[in-house]
């Protein structure tokens, strides 16, 4: 196993956003969440029609060390939440996901012109980049399953005690302002605005 | 031979990649490749004297990312640097002498005869404001001194490779400009041949030429099969040589190995089809070894390069298109300037970025190919503003700008941080302002606009003004500006004042264009100054410039007479395909002729179920507030506009209709009957209703009351600002003024501005939990130095309970609410 990162990119065609995702984003209550909401379809064309969904990942061999070490590619860390969600796995992917920035260009600009338009464009990039996450997600399970392999849920930087500065060995690792031009600012907050990166657990 | 010789000689060959080889060598994840330049010489020094074998003429070194952010340490980055070039100068060496490395024998048969030392440097991996968080000047700064170590070691020339964004790239060719080493520049496209942040080849082209750049082309990301687009497009565009060095096609993995699909026979095959397309440096990136290069260097020194040559595109662009002159003529929107507009004057003294935003993306939509930017007041630090203008305005609008200002410090700030190439405005034939300006275009680009006036005045004859523009065009061939980045203004003066003018100036333009085959510009309104109606005589004196060869016009796009000649002008000589424009145009010249007549019947087409308007005494403000109540912003702003033109006063449209309207939505919203759209949309309906009002004050210089003035900002840490805006625009519509510090805003500047402005009440947002600490070190600074001041807390993390532990007065779950506590606090306050 070497160490190449690899690079997804999102179809844009294929790729479902849902809008009762996007209307729960909105803080509509639960009963409002119907179907056909005229705004939020709009809205999800028109972020379709300006994201461009990329990723970067890689797969790494696992290990583990004291009660709550875990042997992380760029280093050795504690956490106990994540050690927990890796129990039982002996690799891990890492992956780095975006929607563009495009989509923040768009959103920069909403803001100036109209709140309702930059309020809806929020939540419908929040639901676009969990649906590119889905999706190569949905991949990387397609990969290990032909292994005999299963992966375990995603787990973000952030998430419990997985802390927030292990975005800086995942950058180290993964490099992704290269490859997509995603990249990570002094407060660990990534940029573009709407992207996600997390370790995923392959079991057995 | 010098670099530059070699490449007008012939071809010129860059070696391959670096990364794959050097992680067959044992490179690990994480571990940084430059750091091998001391630990494992001989590995690099093998690498480059293999390349040198298989016949290439530039070593890359292994200085990818030897930046001063990954290699902190006093003299780290020095030394990194120096071995880097070691081990390349000492691969040449060995090879130059015939002297095989240790342990080897080897063929010198392929080696060519000419080598060099390429500095190579690539992004920081970071993304630059407002994109990202380094600052142009910090990315400058970090360039530079990697440049500087280069420079000591003695490198032949520098390149900037696998650059992703246009922004950047004009950092690092400005830092290497400096060395006066002979700078290339390759940038990595993606599958759409747009760089990440959005520029085009041609974008690139005009941007990279504009500063300098000896040679520029693409490498990394894609094959040579997926560069083919990207290929024509630079040759087409780019008089300087076209690099092309691409990957060996994509990575996959292959039992646990990764490997990249072009072999290097197919390799070689497709760079033939490259260099006939008139590239002349050629090379590899990711996956490419000495086996592709020497592959691809047997078959391509059989061939002849194409000869190079001098393009006559004149281009300018913004970070992501360019807009090409001397096709169609060109809109320069002329709103963003002070001159006889005093809401405009307002919105700069007060600061109030906004507005000027607003009239940006408004003449965008109205079709402007470029927007001017003339920020000149007596009252305010112009280059201060400039940059600022230029900055927000690049932040929210993708169009090209024309910075317009007659202060050199302004344009030399303005030029230097502008993303993409400018129009520059202006130079004119006096001795004193070339000297000024010449410099400034020569070193960042840029298209310049050259006003037909010199030390004796405006010429009073069309020949006149041609004298001057061939004086101005010689000048700047001293300074190395060519012809083709220049564009004649023979200016246009009022018909009121001096009856010949208009035919003055339609001869020079003329002449212009005949006798030297230049490009023009005009202020077409100029020409009205003092007549009533403006609009129908510059109209027909737009259409008679075109008619004389006219190539721009700084214009305002919103005036429909303008728009009629532009439209029906292109439409009748062919310049508009299928007249799809003019029919477009149509159609928004029929809304606006529909606009203009009485408001009468509803275009909504959500309906607000079952509101009652039995609470609006006012019979007259029912449209509007029905208006506001569903949102709908265009017919917001001209309802008021027409209230207040049959004299209804101002504050009872405020209080009799736009307060009424959002209350109904604003009680819906607490009730959950409307959702946050909906709020939106009747919040933008209002600040639309808001802005007639703002122009009919400012156009009558009165002042708006206020029913308290309050800071908002969101905590230091924090990037999210929507929900702070929403709050923004919801106080303000209520008639409360804001001063809104923005996002990411350290405790000492709230702390600051709260003592200087004497506030009362402060609004902190924070959507993270990591920067609610922050949110509590502000609440405490205050206690602490401004003792008086109350705090209220909203935002995604918080809570009651959390805004009581961090000592916050308030804890305010929406807008609605924070309007409420306002109306509650300022209530019980002395005004």
């Amino acid at each position: 196993m070497d160490n190449t990162v690899h690079t997804y990119i999102a179809d844009n065609d294929a790729l479902l956003i849902p809008g009762r995702e996007v209307a729960r984003y909105l803080g509509y209550s639960r009963e409002a969440i119907i179907a056909g909401d005229e705004l939020i379809d709009r809205t999800i064309e028109k972020v379709k029609g300006i994201m461009a969904g990329k990723a970067v990942y890689c797969r790494y061999p696992l290990s583990f060390f004291d009660e709550d070490g875990i042997v992380m590619p760029y280093g050795r860390i504690h956490s106990t939440q994540l050690r927990e969600n890796l129990t039982g796995c002996t690799e891990i992917y890492l992956f780095a996901a975006t929607i563009g920035a495009a989509f923040d260009r768009e959103l920069t600009r909403a803001r100036v012109r109209s709140l309702a338009d930059a309020a809806l464009l929020q939540a419908t990039g929040a639901a676009a980049i969990e649906a590119v996450c889905d999706d190569l997600n949905a991949r990387l399970e397609m990969e290990a399953l032909s292994e005999g392999r299963k992966l375990h849920r995603r787990f973000s930087p952030g998430y419990g005690d997985f802390e927030l500065d292990n975005q800086k060995g995942l950058f180290s690792v993964l490099n992704p302002s290269k490859y997509i031009g995603l990249s990570l600012m002094d407060t660990l907050i990534m940029s573009p605005e709407k992207s996600v990166s997390a370790v995923i657990g392959v079991e057995g | 031979m010098n670099i530059l010789d070699h490449l007008k000689k012939g071809f010129t060959y860059f070696d391959g990649g670096c990364g794959t080889i050097l992680q067959a060598a044992g490179l690990k994840a994480g571990e940084l490749p430059e750091r091998w330049n001391t630990e494992h010489a001989d590995v690099i020094q093998g690498m480059h004297y293999d390349y040198l074998l298989s016949g290439v003429n530039i070593l890359k070194t292994n200085t990818f990312g030897a930046n001063i952010m990954k290699f902190p340490g006093e003299g780290e980055l020095e030394g990194i640097i120096k071995a880097a070039v070691g081990n390349a100068k000492a691969a040449i060496a060995a090879v130059e002498s015939r002297t095989p490395l240790a342990g080897r024998s080897d063929d010198f048969s392929k080696a060519s005869g000419e080598h060099y030392v390429a500095l190579d440097i690539g992004p920081l991996g970071k993304l630059l404001k407002p994109l990202g968080d380094l600052d142009f000047e910090e990315a400058y700064e970090i360039f530079l001194q990697t440049v500087k170590a280069g420079m000591a070691c003695g490198v032949d020339l520098i390149l900037i490779e696998t650059m992703n964004d246009i922004y950047e790239a004009k950092a690092a060719i400005l830092a290497a400009k400096e060395s006066a080493l002979p700078v290339f520049l390759t940038t990595a496209y993606d599958e759409s041949h747009k760089l990440l942040t959005g520029a085009d080849p041609r974008t690139v082209v005009a941007v990279a030429e504009g500063l300098g750049v000896d040679a520029l082309g693409v490498n990394c990301s894609l094959g040579p099969d997926e560069m083919m687009g990207i290929v024509d497009e630079l040759c087409e565009y780019a008089s300087v040589p076209v690099i092309v060095n691409p990957n060996a096609g994509l990575p996959r993995t292959e039992g646990g190995k990764t490997v990249y699909d072009v072999l290097p026979e197919g390799f070689a095959a497709s760079m033939i089809k490259i260099a006939d397309k008139g590239a002349r440096v050629l090379g590899g990136c990711c996956g490419t070894t000495p086996a592709h290069i020497g592959a691809m260097i047997g078959e391509v020194r059989k061939m002849e390069p194409k000869p190079l040559s001098e393009k006559q595109h004149t281009l300018i662009s913004s970070y992501t298109h360019s807009v090409e002159f001397g096709i169609r003529p060109i809109l320069i929107g002329e709103r963003i300037n002070p001159t006889g507009k005093k809401r405009l004057k307002e919105a700069l003294r007060n600061d109030d970025m906004d507005y000027i935003l607003q009239q940006g993306l408004l003449q965008q939509d109205q079709h402007a190919d470029v927007l001017d930017v003339n920020v000149g007041l007596p009252e305010i630090d112009e280059p201060e503003m400039m940059v600022k203008a230029v900055s927000q305005l690049q932040a929210v609008c993708d169009l090209p700008l024309q910075i317009d200002t007659t202060d050199p410090v302004a344009m030399e700030r303005a030029l230097r941080r502008y993303n993409g190439k400018p129009m520059i405005n202006s130079v004119n034939g006096k001795e004193e302002v070339m000297k000024q300006v010449f410099p400034l275009a020569k070193k960042y680009g840029g298209l310049l606009v050259a006003l037909t006036i010199d030390e004796e005045g405006i010429p009073t004859t069309a020949e006149g003004r041609l004298k001057i523009a061939r004086n101005i065009y010689e000048k700047a061939a001293e300074y190395g500006i060519k012809k083709k980045d220049i564009i004649v203004d023979p200016l246009a003066m009022s018909i009121s004042a001096e009856p010949e003018s208009a035919k003055i100036t339609l001869d020079a333009l003329r002449l212009i264009r005949e006798e030297e085959d230049g490009l023009t510009s005009l202020g077409v309104s100029n020409i009205s100054f003092g007549l009533p109606k403006r609009d129908l005589v510059n109209g027909t004196f737009f259409t008679m410039a075109m008619m004389n060869g006219l190539s721009a016009a700084i214009m305002n796009p919103g005036s429909m007479e303008m728009m009629k000649a532009y439209r029906s002008f292109c439409a009748l000589k062919a310049l508009d395909e299928n007249c799809m424009d003019y029919i477009g145009f149509t159609d928004e010249y029929e809304a606006l002729a529909a606009s203009a007549a009485p408001a009468a019947g509803s275009e909504a087409k959500k309906p607000a179920a079952a509101v009652s308007y039995e609470g609006i005494k006012d019979e007259r403000l029912i449209p509007l507030v029905d208006t506001v109540v569903k949102g709908l912003k265009e017919k917001a702003g001209a309802l008021t506009a027409e209230l207040l033109s049959a004299d209804v006063a101002a504050m009872d449209i405020i209080d009799g209709a736009l307060i009424p309207a959002l209350d109904i939505v604003g009680k819906g919203f607490e009730a959950k009957r409307v959702f946050l759209p909906q709020l939106l949309m009747s919040a933008d309906s209002a600040s639309a209703a808001f802005e007639s009002i703002k122009d009919k004050i400012a156009a009558s210089g009165g002042k708006q009351e206020s029913k308290g003035r309050l800071i908002l900002a969101t905590v230091k840490g924090d990037i999210h600002d929507i929900g702070k805006n929403i709050v923004k625009v919801l106080l303000e519509n209520y008639g409360f003024d804001v001063i809104d510090l923005g996002k990411d805003v350290p405790p000492e500047l709230i702390v600051e501005t709260a003592v200087r402005e004497n506030i009362k009440l402060v609004g902190l947002s924070a959507l993270m939990t990591t920067t609610v600490p922050a949110m509590e070190e502000t609440i405490k600074l205050l206690h602490e130095k401004w003792p008086e001041c109350k705090t209220c807390v909203g935002g995604a993390v918080m809570t009651p309970e959390y805004a009581k532990m961090i000592n916050a007065d308030r804890y305010c779950k929406d807008a609605m609410e924070t309007v409420r506590f306002a109306e509650e606090f300022f209530a019980g306050m002395p005004c």
